[in-house]
């Protein structure tokens, strides 16, 4: 049986134990690193935040050298420190909208207009091009719905969990996701559909 | 209809409570080809290859880990090289080792002169502590360009402005004026026959003639 997340980091804490941390990095780095890349979208930018997240794990966990405690759950922890981070990264670039948590799933977006009487894409697309437009889908999709997917997507979190680390409802975290699944898939038949005509002509 | 949106939204990624039906909720034709296609795009992003970060990053960290301190890693800021800190160095300090020599000079110099002086002035330092009489005593305070500061012996205690005769004198008045002491004040009157005359020249008896 696998070591859980707490018992690690106490190793670590109170033993100074570098190959437990080793554990946890090999464990949450997918997670956290995926978050960074699809929030930043750019892979040089998500080393940096996450060399940083990580830094910033070690410096608060020695600070607490001798007399750490376990209050919660190592990965949300993480998390909202890779969190704060990609947040002052793109408000840096002020690419970064501070959309109201009060939409609701009557708001009618761009996305909302796309058409979707396309058939499904994988038909055509192998799988390293359906990789690859699926990233660029997801990456094109607005700030908050694109969050809320990679944290279920890539962090695996809990959409409870998500509404605690955004401090948003759970409610407004699954309208979100579900117009994040609605728009990306009408993106992929979009982009089908445009394939589609290309290889008519 | 939109809780039941949410609803099945937590049934596809397994979160739903037990107590929510999935199939009851799939009866409803909207419901149920919303179902479809969110499940077909979820199944999709489950297919995605998973990203992790460079070694370098993870080797970096891990260095960090072992010192139990943040360590500069291969993304964090050049440092300056050794020449230009030196000539940053030179920028600063010698500045203020010109100033601090200069104030240690100066220092120097005033001690210098002070002492030289001190030992100039000695004698008229001594004289001047021997000026500090007592006060009861400037009455005879006689300054004197030479220090030499006299004062009259303890016999001389009177006055300059006193004059010893006219002191003799008026005590020689009193005693003269002072009755004898068969008569002080307050008692019984006496006939003048009964005082001794004889060393009382200015009375005479009333029964007495004057020659």
């Amino acid at each position: 049986m696998l070591p859980a997340d707490e018992d690690l980091v106490l190793q670590y804490v109170e033993h100074g134990d570098e190959k437990a941390f080793r554990i946890l990095i090999d464990r949450h780095q997918e997670r956290v690193f995926g978050y960074l890349l699809g929030m930043v979208r750019d892979r040089e930018v998500a080393n940096d935040l996450f060399q940083d997240t990580f830094l910033k794990v070690i410096s608060a966990l020695s600070k607490k050298r001798g007399s750490y405690s376990v209050q919660g759950k190592f990965l949300g922890w993480v998390l909202r420190i890779a969190r704060n981070g990609a947040l002052d990264h793109l408000r840096a670039r002020k690419k970064w909208k501070d959309v109201s948590s009060s939409q609701t799933e009557d708001d009618v977006d761009y996305w909302e207009r796309l058409p979707d009487e396309s058939p499904l894409v994988d038909v055509l697309l192998n799988r390293s091009e359906q990789s690859e437009l699926l990233r660029e889908c997801i990456e094109a999709l607005p700030e908050e719905q694109r969050e809320v997917l990679l944290l279920r997507h890539e962090a695996d979190m809990t959409f409870r969990e998500i509404a605690d680390l955004t401090g948003c409802s759970i409610n407004t975290e699954l309208g979100r996701m579900r117009y994040a699944l609605i728009n990306l898939r009408r993106q992929l038949m979009a982009q089908h559909s445009k394939d589609l005509t290309e290889v008519a002509e | 209809m939109k809780n039941d949106k949410q609803d099945i939204l937590l049934h596809l990624y397994g979160e739903a409570d037990s107590e929510s039906d999935l199939r009851s909720l799939l009866r409803n034709d909207d419901l149920k080809e919303e179902y479809t296609a969110l499940s077909e795009t979820k199944f999709r992003l489950d297919l995605r290859k998973r990203n992790r970060p460079d070694i370098a990053v993870i080797e970096n960290i891990m260095a960090a880990a072992r010192t139990g301190n943040e360590r500069p890693g291969i993304h964090s800021r050049v440092d300056r090289g050794p020449l230009s800190r030196t000539s940053r160095l030179r920028k600063v300090l010698v500045p203020a080792i010109g100033i601090a020599a200069v104030v240690l000079f100066s220092i120097g110099v005033g001690l210098y002169s002070i002492r030289s002086t001190s030992s100039q002035n000695a004698p008229l330092a001594s004289s001047a502590e021997n000026d500090l009489v007592p006060p009861e005593s400037l009455y005879r305070f006689v300054p004197s360009r030479q220090g030499s500061v006299t004062q009259t012996s303890s016999s001389d205690s009177e006055l300059t402005w006193d004059d010893r005769s006219t002191l003799s004198n008026l005590n020689g008045r009193i005693n003269t004026m002072k009755p004898s002491d068969l008569l002080d004040w307050g008692e019984s009157a006496l006939p003048l026959e009964m005082l001794p005359n004889s060393n009382r020249p200015g009375f005479q008896t009333a029964g007495s003639t004057r020659k």
